[in-house]
């Protein structure tokens, strides 16, 4: 890890241990929200890590933006960094519009989802769109006179009807019905800007909370096999109970990887290839580590309080948005295919492409 | 735990590419590609490797070898393997012998054998496994006994791959009687001359026909001393030492990848959106399981012992090798045939059949995950 990258896995690390505690993880449930969370992590610039500092970002690159969320996963951060930052906040930029105050979200494209923009006037109806009612705007792409166009919609001017994940993260309905955008609102999308790249980003900033979470589960799972005793001896002692701390270090290790090398090959923008393949495994990864966690835990893992459980819903959620493992998968198996039998091992062996940059222009602070 | 990314270096990729390009004119399409490490027997393919530098790479120049890297290893084992290249005859003797010897053998023992071994010309079996002694290898009972410049070795060894076709094997025996608590001590490690009187192999039939593996009665065989293989005494530790993270390596999960090759060439460009998941997925995991292995190669290179990271790439490895063959059986909606004359349906058939060895070969599943939750709970 870069110097730089790695005082910011530091600075946040501490950030998070002090106001997103497991406690305040449950406690922000009810609204999916932690004002003094968000507050913090604005006053610091992670939500805009990665994006240019000319556009009014952090700096930064994917590889920090990637390492910030790996500890948010770990702390199960109930905020939309990824949305703010390495979503939004890089279309927006990409596009010249300018980054409000508050959070931003995106909207990828949920099945029965609707865009419309003529002119300047904007009808849309976009599902499952994270921390939706608590963003000050919402970016979207949207066709219009045969041109693509960011728009960056006002929230304020939508119907929104609250939802959530597995975790009480909010994903929101918001719906606007012919609104008339204001100039700031809108702009051709350069190229390279789309919704291909847009579910790109979201499906490695998922794979990243991924990772994060997972480690955290790991630690957590061996931890508290090694306190509990049964039959007079910690259950950590039984073979049955090691093959499943096994199985999740394995897991965990598997998709931090993955993520790692992805996020650092992203320069600028993440590749198909690896992101595919990282949430891919970080999907798989999640549903083999989090039942052998609970497994492992016992009734203990099925409360609500204990954290095993802020994290195990957060992967049962993670793993399907920006696209399942399923999805993913066939999106590869389709390209790959396409490539032929003989491309196979060069392309499954193409790992970290090239020596992380030791310091990114223009570092976040 | 340690597993950081890892980028090759410009020589790094130069190498593989001129391996790539040796294969591809070695290899022609169309060859039957063996299934792993263990998957064919061919010296005068090993010869022809080692005339290229890729055996004994691990052995410095002076006993005839390369002195190269753990990363430059791995990255051509790799290609072999995946290529389904026919490594069988020298395979172990340079990944698991050579090491040893160079560890612990005496400077006579590496002059005479490693630069046989480099050359791709010796060959070497393992002589662990006995019918009573399985996992818990420090039970072995073949004894060697005292006698003048030497020792008498009497035993059985089972499952003795390859004891048929190879040249010596190192003998894990008792050289002297189990003390009371103490059942790690008196075990020795001795080479064994597979041609020398008294010994006896005899083929054990593989469960897909073939001759692979043996029983290997050793009556009365005389060992000089200098073919005492390290200290003696320390034969456990030397089997259970720092060389366990060295079986790490691409031949735990790439044993089965020529056959998702295959069915990938038979299937064509038109696979279905189930198929494609199918690819995806088993592609995803590959990549993931790559990095995880030559990063332990990287770590091993940098001087640090991964012992409990290589076993989770053994692990996971190995379990994944198997997971591929199911997951292309159902894909392929196919009755299993050894004898079909397609090649991807034969070579289904020969991983059905081969699979549950993958994670019993080297130390169980159930062994090496209990090395690493000991590793994880430290
Ligand atoms: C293809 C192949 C090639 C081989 N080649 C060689 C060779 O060349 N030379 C050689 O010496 N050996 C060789 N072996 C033998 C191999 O090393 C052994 O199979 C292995 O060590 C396990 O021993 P076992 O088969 O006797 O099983 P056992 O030890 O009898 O085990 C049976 C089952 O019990 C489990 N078990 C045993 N002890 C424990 C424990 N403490 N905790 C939990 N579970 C346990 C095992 O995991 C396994 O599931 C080969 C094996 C195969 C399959």
């Amino acid at each position: 890890m870069s110097d730089d990258r790695t005082v910011l896995t530091e600075v946040a690390t501490g950030l998070f241990r002090d106001l997103c505690t497991p406690g305040d993880v449950v406690a922000a449930e009810a609204t999916g929200w932690s004002e003094r969370l968000w507050s913090a992590l604005t006053e610091s610039g992670f939500p805009l890590v990665s994006v240019p500092e000319e556009a009014g970002g952090s700096g930064g690159d994917v590889a920090d933006a990637c390492a910030l969320l790996t500890v948010a996963g770990r702390f199960a951060a109930p905020a939309p960094l990824a949305e703010t930052g390495l979503l939004g906040g890089w279309a927006l930029a990409a596009a010249g519009l300018e980054l409000p105050e508050g959070p931003l979200s995106v909207a990828v494209g949920a099945p029965g989802d609707a865009v419309e923009l003529a002119g300047r006037r904007f009808s849309a109806r976009l599902s499952r769109v994270p921390w939706g009612g608590r963003s000050d705007r919402v970016v979207a792409l949207a066709g219009s006179g045969g041109q693509r166009f960011v728009v960056s919609a006002p929230t304020a001017a939508a119907t929104v009807t609250n939802g959530r994940n597995l975790a009480a993260e909010p994903r929101d309905t918001l719906v606007w019905d012919d609104v008339g955008l204001p100039d700031d609102a809108f702009a051709p999308a350069p190229p390279g800007v789309d919704g291909a790249a847009l579910r790109l980003r979201g499906a490695l900033a998922r794979a990243a909370l991924i990772a994060g979470a997972l480690a955290r589960v790991a630690e957590l799972t061996v931890r508290y096999t090694g306190e509990r005793q049964q039959f007079g001896r910690p259950v950590a002692r039984f073979q049955a109970v090691q093959a499943h701390l096994v199985t999740i270090a394995e897991e965990a290790e598997l998709a931090g990887l993955a993520v790692s090398v992805a996020a650092l090959n992203a320069r600028p923008d993440p590749s198909f290839l690896d992101v595919a393949a990282a949430k891919a495994a970080a999907g798989e990864a999640a549903t083999i580590a989090a039942r052998a966690s609970h497994q492992a835990h016992g009734a203990i893992g099925m409360t609500k309080e204990y954290e095993l459980g802020q994290l195990s819903r957060r992967l049962w959620s993670w793993r399907d948005e920006f696209g399942s493992e399923r999805y993913w998968s066939r999106e590869l198996g389709h390209r790959l295919a396409a490539a032929g039998a003989d491309a196979l091992w060069p392309s499954i062996s193409t790992g970290l492409v090239s020596e992380p940059a030791s310091s990114p222009e223009g570092s976040f602070a | 735990m340690q597993f950081a990314p890892t980028v090759l270096t410009p020589a790094e990729e130069a190498l593989r590419a001129e391996v790539r390009e040796f294969l591809a004119a070695e290899l022609p399409a169309g060859h039957r590609p063996a299934l792993g490490f263990a998957g064919r027997h061919d010296p005068e393919f090993s010869r022809t490797l080692a005339e290229r530098g890729w055996v004994g790479m691990a052995i410095p120049p002076r006993y005839g070898g390369h002195g190269r890297s753990a990363v430059d290893r791995f990255l051509v084992a790799e290609e072999l393997l995946a290529a389904g290249a026919p490594i069988g005859a020298h395979f172990v003797a340079d990944r698991q012998t050579a090491p040893a010897l160079l560890h612990f053998g005496t400077e006579e023992q590496r002059q005479r054998f490693l630069p046989g071994i480099a050359a791709g010309e010796v060959y070497f079996s393992l002589g662990m496994s006995e019918p009573d002694s399985g996992s818990d290898l420090a039970s072995v009972r073949t004894r060697a006994t005292r006698v003048e410049g030497g020792w008498t070795v009497t035993g059985t060894k089972v499952w003795t791959s390859e004891a048929h076709r190879n040249h010596f094997f190192a003998v894990l025996c008792r050289t002297s009687p189990v003390e009371e608590g103490r059942k790690h001590a008196g075990l020795s490690q001795l080479i064994v001359d597979l041609s020398a009187p008294g010994v006896r192999i005899s083929p054990i039939p593989y469960l897909d026909g073939s001759h692979h593996f043996n029983e290997v009665a050793l009556e009365d065989v005389f060992v000089p001393d200098d073919m005492v293989l390290g200290e003696l005494g320390s034969g456990w530790q030397q089997v259970t030492s720092e060389l366990a993270y060295e079986r790490s390596g691409p031949d735990r999960w790439l044993s089965t990848f020529p056959v998702l090759r295959e069915w990938l060439r038979e299937r064509g460009a038109a696979v279905s959106g189930e198929e494609a998941v199918v690819l995806g997925r088993l592609a995803a995991r590959f990549r993931a399981i790559r990095q995880l292995s030559l990063s332990v190669a990287r770590a091993l290179d940098g001087g640090s012992a991964p012992v409990v990271e290589a076993a989770l790439v053994k692990d996971v490895g190995t379990r994944f090798e198997q997971d591929l063959v199911e997951a292309l059986r159902e894909a392929a909606e196919t009755e299993l045939d050894q004898g079909s004359r397609s090649l991807f349906p034969s070579l289904l058939a020969e991983a059905v059949l081969t699979s549950p060895s993958y994670t019993l070969r080297g130390g169980t599943t159930e062994i090496l995950r209990s090395v690493a939750a000991k590793g994880l709970a430290a």
